[in-house]
């Protein structure tokens, strides 16, 4: 019996490591699927070349995984950032170019363009950042079924650096421009990797 | 405040924290080992091993590496285990004289037996493997480090299974069951089971433990997947440094006694 410990323990330790733990969704992602699925709001934000960015129009045709944060997020903006890139990068080109990641400023005061591009592709080149006026950004949140991020007014009346609380969601929008799933802070790569090529995949049944 | 280094979820800051539970061990460890060789009359006091042990234990358990471990990187939790299995346990044991021990178990004590037991080579090895392999579970680590309990439960489970793996190689003559080959088998066979953890986290596709992949980052630049792969190599590559060096000492030693019994 001894003898077999060393692969069953390996075996043990594969199994811990490698299967997605949580249930998946009707449409089998493990990502949660959202109740009232929303297109991609139908606004024009500005790219880090200073030039129009229409959500649902520049991204037609692609996954688009939309995530509204800030640069100076101290936890939940680069763990999603660098998991999302990390299983990315693992995806055959193919599928990656069938995917748009689109990080969109809640800070537009604080997170100037050239910095927040340089931060934002600093996870994958591939990454797409937008900024816009505090109105466009809160009503892309709004349509996009989000909570509107809140500054802490406190610290930044101080000058002192701030938080902004923010949706710690990213939703997936398959690709027919439908937000239909949504990844809370605690989406692991492994999960990433089980759910990117569904989401290209995904059609929806008639 | 915590009173012993578990992961917060809060963001990384280079500010001192204090850890009262680190200190007080610390504090017990030290007026431990003075009262016992004062207890019983030690003829000598091993300080350059108790030092060693009680200055990189500080280190190991306490501010940043102790914080940095329990819930921010991989491989410093990984440096850790080792600081722990490879260097402290080792030198905690050294820091009791021959004579210590003897009078710690007498000849025919339940200790003594006992003792002599973990000196052998299949119990030192499976204990230390169990705890070796149990305290690197995604399963375990994942859900213990998150609560202080659980985080000085798997510091404590290394420093026994530290303590476990070097005693039939430190122990003083009464005790003393491995020859000079069968130590230096004991100490390869010590270097095979914490090779699956390893090479789990150096293979694994993705990060093998979710308390790390998600924490935040210490810095952006060092991402969870370099982390955990640098945390395997460290167990792998730089953990069997000192098993081997042990290997050769223990070699070394022997031939130099076998030839001192027959010149």
């Amino acid at each position: 019996m001894t003898r077999w410990l060393p692969l069953v323990l390996l075996v043990g330790l594969m199994a811990c490591g490698e299967q997605t733990d949580r249930p998946l969704s009707p449409s089998g992602f493990v990502g949660a699927e959202v109740l009232t699925p929303r297109p991609l709001p139908d606004i024009t934000l500005t790219d880090h070349l200073g030039a129009p960015f229409h959500l649902a129009d520049a991204t037609r045709g692609k996954v688009t995984l939309l995530f509204f944060g800030y640069m100076h997020c101290p936890d939940i903006c680069p763990v999603h950032l660098a998991n999302i890139a990390a299983v990315l990068d693992k995806l055959p080109d193919e599928e990656q170019r069938q995917i748009a990641v689109i990080f969109v400023t809640v800070d537009p005061a604080r997170d100037t363009m050239p910095d927040l591009y340089r931060w934002v592709t600093g996870f994958h080149p591939s990454f797409i950042a937008l900024t816009g006026s505090d109105s466009l950004i809160q009503a892309a949140q709004v349509a996009s079924g989000l909570l509107v991020a809140q500054r802490d007014t406190v610290a930044a009346n101080a000058g002192a650096a701030y938080l902004v609380g923010h949706a710690a969601s990213v939703i997936a929008h398959t690709r027919d421009g439908i937000g239909r799933v949504q990844y809370p802070f605690g989406t692991r790569q492994r999960d990433w990797a089980h759910d990117l090529p569904r989401l290209i995949a995904f059609e929806e049944t008639p | 405040m915590q009173w012993w280094c578990a992961a917060t979820g809060l963001p990384w800051d280079w500010r001192w924290q204090w850890y009262p539970g680190v200190h007080l061990v610390l504090v017990l460890l030290a007026v431990g080992w003075w009262s016992l060789g004062r207890a019983h009359g030690w003829t000598t006091r091993p300080w350059g091993w108790f030092v060693t042990a009680w200055v990189a234990l500080l280190a190991t358990l306490d501010w940043p590496i102790g914080k940095l471990g329990a819930g921010y990187l991989a491989s410093v939790h990984t440096l850790q285990f080792m600081l722990l299995t490879l260097l402290i346990a080792p030198a905690l044991l050294r820091s009791i004289p021959a004579d210590g021990w003897s009078v710690l178990a007498p000849e025919g004590s339940r200790r003594f037996r006992a003792l002599r037991t973990m000196a052998r080579a299949i119990p030192g090895l499976l204990c230390y493997n169990i705890i070796v392999i149990t305290t690197h579970l995604p399963a375990v680590v994942d859900p213990a480090m998150r609560t202080q309990l659980g985080s000085f439960l798997v510091d404590g489970a290394w420093l026994v299974g530290g303590l476990i793996l070097w005693w039939p190689l430190v122990a003083p003559a009464p005790f003393e069951r491995l020859g000079t080959f069968p130590k230096m088998g004991y100490l390869f066979g010590a270097t095979i089971i914490p090779t699956i953890p390893a090479m789990m986290m150096v293979f694994s596709e993705w990060p093998l433990y979710a308390l790390y992949e998600l924490a935040p980052r210490v810095d952006v630049r060092f991402s969870a997947n370099e982390d955990v792969m640098l945390a395997g190599l460290l167990m792998k590559v730089v953990g069997d440094i000192p098993l081997w060096i042990a290997m050769a000492v223990v070699f070394f030693r022997g031939t130099a006694r076998d030839a001192q019994a027959h010149g």
